[in-house]
């Protein structure tokens, strides 16, 4: 009996071994390098924060000309008060970005010649882990609901009964609006919805003293979870990227009425990826985006925001959360409410496969998945031993299935890849 | 080929799921298809036991309604889908109006799941709008409907619908692309194809179904539309599935039964 009393820690202290060091091993993989929006030319990036039918909608303001040419005008489903708009710290979209962007990591491969169970156990490293009316306009059919500022925005709410009236409305009013552009805007006036339109208060924004636009965040109460896109596509005769990052405290949001999609994951590829990795994620989606016949939506990144693993950056505090829009959070009597389960949408769109605004659903999908590359370093110091012959012998065929991989991934030719990775493993690869 | 004509509706739906698995890569797991086929044949057999009104066991049935769940209901959670299958057979036993379940099973068990449950959804984006799909679902669901002899719900409510969806777009002034993205929808087609045609649930007078199927044509068309939600169509046929018992009675004509089919296609 009084021998068990040693034998009995013993035993749970080598269990636990067994059963917690791989998942410690298969976590210890860390955060490289990542893909983030910056890699597109024109990516907008949108937030929108979303509890019932509030939602807060946060737009990056990318705008490249000059600040006083600037205006937008986007579609609303209810007039808007002063206290629903607020203009954002562009700082929190890219904290989101970079949060959220697909990611490489990379893991060592330990000596082979160390014992056995260490080295099952180092094998496991790469585990698969699972988007006022002025007088005279009124016979224009426009109406001005609300004018106001918001920092360096001047903001008109307007509703219009017709669209040719909106565009010559728009157009005398100093709004430079694109030829075409009354007959799209009929049927969100037909919809009952309410037009957005911002531009730059010139006296404000030197007195900010900012140098770029600060994105635009509004807030309202709608059944409506939709993103109007169709507007922008008026004069763009190329495809335009969108990555919108949707905060819930229920779980994962899809889109409705076309495909959501996974973006291809948590694969093992060469390690001389790790110098081009924002290259290798380009050719990645362009190579996916062409597969899933340009008319799909991509996940890249489903996430409680509590935690990441691993991270690319730290997770946001709630006050940052709370800038990107998140209002749930202060109602302590809901507790199981206070997650944020974030969900990044990655679209390219074009006008002749997304004729209809995106539409969303909120679900409480709850899986976490991420955009995640593998580099699984070979182990290079001295090793002799009978298992290390075996060892050697098993890298090419590992370094092919990388090979492999990375040309099916990025659409790469597959020579030019076998000869990077000479290079850059030398004799391991023979 | 096959004697039973829900043999072919069990291969179809079988070839669906493994497609849906295959090539749309969609959140389907494995044990939760075990979970709805387990569940609803379960619920079959103890309810056959209990009440034991039908003289053989109606297996083929349940596995339609289990496989039809896993189509179209998405969880994280087993116990919802025991649940959805639960309620989806039982459903068919209790709500009955002189011998005959007016819900269908499936669409009761999506409902169930949905308002009883915090952690189920449903997709309607999920299959896309490839054209091969269209056509397969067309090709597919018209060898069934062929046989059990009900063509004229399919059409009248994708007729009605499609009809009230262009008079939609015209009055807004989309573009016709929007029009046809909105009915080429996978989901649509499916749901219009499999589900509201089931023989056993919906009326059985010809005048009956297609008075039914635009009304359920109508309420989808709103629900979509005026209060934005996704899953219209089944709250559509859910809400509209009693009206079965008025329209029976309204238009009178033998139910439909799955054994006699050569009987009941004199009728039409």
């Amino acid at each position: 009996m009084k021998n068990l009393r040693f034998i009995i820690p013993l035993l749970l202290a080598l269990v636990a071994v067994l059963c917690f060091t791989p998942a410690a091993w298969a976590f210890c993989g860390f955060y490289v390098a990542k893909a983030d929006a910056k890699l597109y030319n024109k990516a907008s990036q949108v937030v929108i924060a979303r509890d019932g039918n509030r939602t807060v909608l946060t737009m990056a303001n990318d705008f490249q000309g000059k600040v006083k040419d600037f205006a937008i005008v986007v579609p609303v489903p209810t007039v808007l008060k002063k206290e629903q708009v607020h203009v954002a710290e562009p700082e929190i979209i890219e904290r989101l970005d970079a949060f959220s962007a697909p990611r490489l990591v990379e893991y060592f491969d330990p000596n082979p010649c160390s014992p056995p169970m260490n080295r099952a156990l180092n094998f496991t490293a790469a585990p698969p882990m699972r988007h006022t009316a002025r007088r005279g306009d009124r016979n224009l059919g426009v109406t001005v609901e609300a004018r106001f500022n918001v920092g360096e925005y001047d903001i008109l709410i307007l509703s219009a009964k017709e669209s040719d009236g909106l565009a010559t409305w728009l157009n005398r009013n100093g709004y430079k609006i694109p030829r075409g552009a009354n007959q799209l805007l009929k049927p969100y006036i037909r919809s009952a919805m309410k037009f957005f339109v911002a531009k730059v208060n010139l006296d404000k924004f030197e007195q900010s003293g900012y140098q770029f636009l600060r994105p635009l965040q509004i807030s309202y109460q709608s059944p409506r979870f939709i993103l109007p896109i169709r507007l922008g596509m008026i004069n763009a005769t190329t495809e335009q990227d969108l990555i919108v990052y949707i905060l819930s405290p229920k779980g994962s949001a899809e889109i409705t009425n076309y495909r959501t999609v996974k973006v291809p994951s948590n694969l093992n590829i060469p390690l001389f990826v790790k110098d081009e990795f924002g290259k290798f994620y380009k050719s990645l989606f362009q190579t996916a985006y062409i597969k899933e016949d340009r008319k799909v939506a991509f996940v890249e990144y489903t996430w409680d925001m509590s935690s990441c693993d691993p991270c690319s950056a730290n997770p946001l505090t709630p006050e940052e959360l709370k800038q990107a829009g998140v209002f749930w959070q202060d109602v302590p009597i809901r507790p199981y409410r206070s997650s944020v389960f974030i969900t990044r949408l990655h679209i390219r769109y074009t006008r002749d496969q997304f004729p209809e605004d995106l539409m969303f659903q909120e679900t409480s999908h709850r899986e976490l998945f991420q955009g995640r590359y593998i580099l699984q370093h070979p182990f290079t110091g001295n090793i002799q031993c009978p298992a290390a012959t075996e060892y050697t012998h098993s890298l090419p065929q590992r370094f092919e299935q990388e090979a492999q991989n990375l040309a099916r991934l990025t659409n790469w030719n597959i020579q030019d890849i076998r000869q990077k990775i000479k290079l850059s493993v030398g004799d391991l690869a023979n | 080929m096959l004697k039973d004509i829900r043999d072919y509706q069990i291969l179809f739906l079988s070839l669906f799921l493994i497609l849906g698995i295959g090539t749309r890569d969609w959140t389907l797991q494995p044990e939760l298809i075990a979970v709805a086929i387990t569940t609803c044949l379960t619920t079959q057999y103890l309810f056959s036991l209990v009440v034991g009104q039908e003289k053989t066991l109606n297996l083929r049935s349940a596995l339609i309604t289990s496989l039809g769940l896993s189509l179209l209901l998405r969880t994280d959670h087993w116990t919802t889908m025991v649940l959805a299958g639960t309620s989806a057979i039982a459903g068919k036993f209790i709500f009955q109006f002189r011998n005959k379940h007016f819900f269908n099973p499936a669409n009761f068990g999506i409902i169930c799941a949905l308002v009883l449950t915090p952690n189920a959804w449903v997709s309607p984006g999920q299959w896309g709008e490839d054209w091969w799909y269209g056509l397969l679902f067309i090709g597919t669901g018209s060898m069934i409907l062929q046989r059990v002899g009900r063509w004229d719900t399919t059409a009248a409510f994708l007729g009605a619908y499609s009809v009230l969806e262009a008079v939609r777009n015209f009055y807004l002034g989309w573009t016709w692309d929007v029009y046809w993205h909105r009915l080429m929808s996978g989901s649509l087609l499916l749901f219009a194809l499999f589900m509201i045609t089931d023989p056993r649930s919906i009326p059985n007078a010809r005048t009956g179904r297609v008075v039914w199927a635009v009304c359920v044509a109508i309420l989808t068309f709103i629900l979509r539309n005026n209060f934005f939600l996704p899953t219209a169509v089944f709250w559509a046929l859910f809400s509209l599935s009693p009206m079965t018992i008025l329209l029976d009675n309204l238009w009178l004509a033998p139910r439909f039964s799955w054994l006699k089919r050569k009987v009941s296609t004199l009728n039409f």
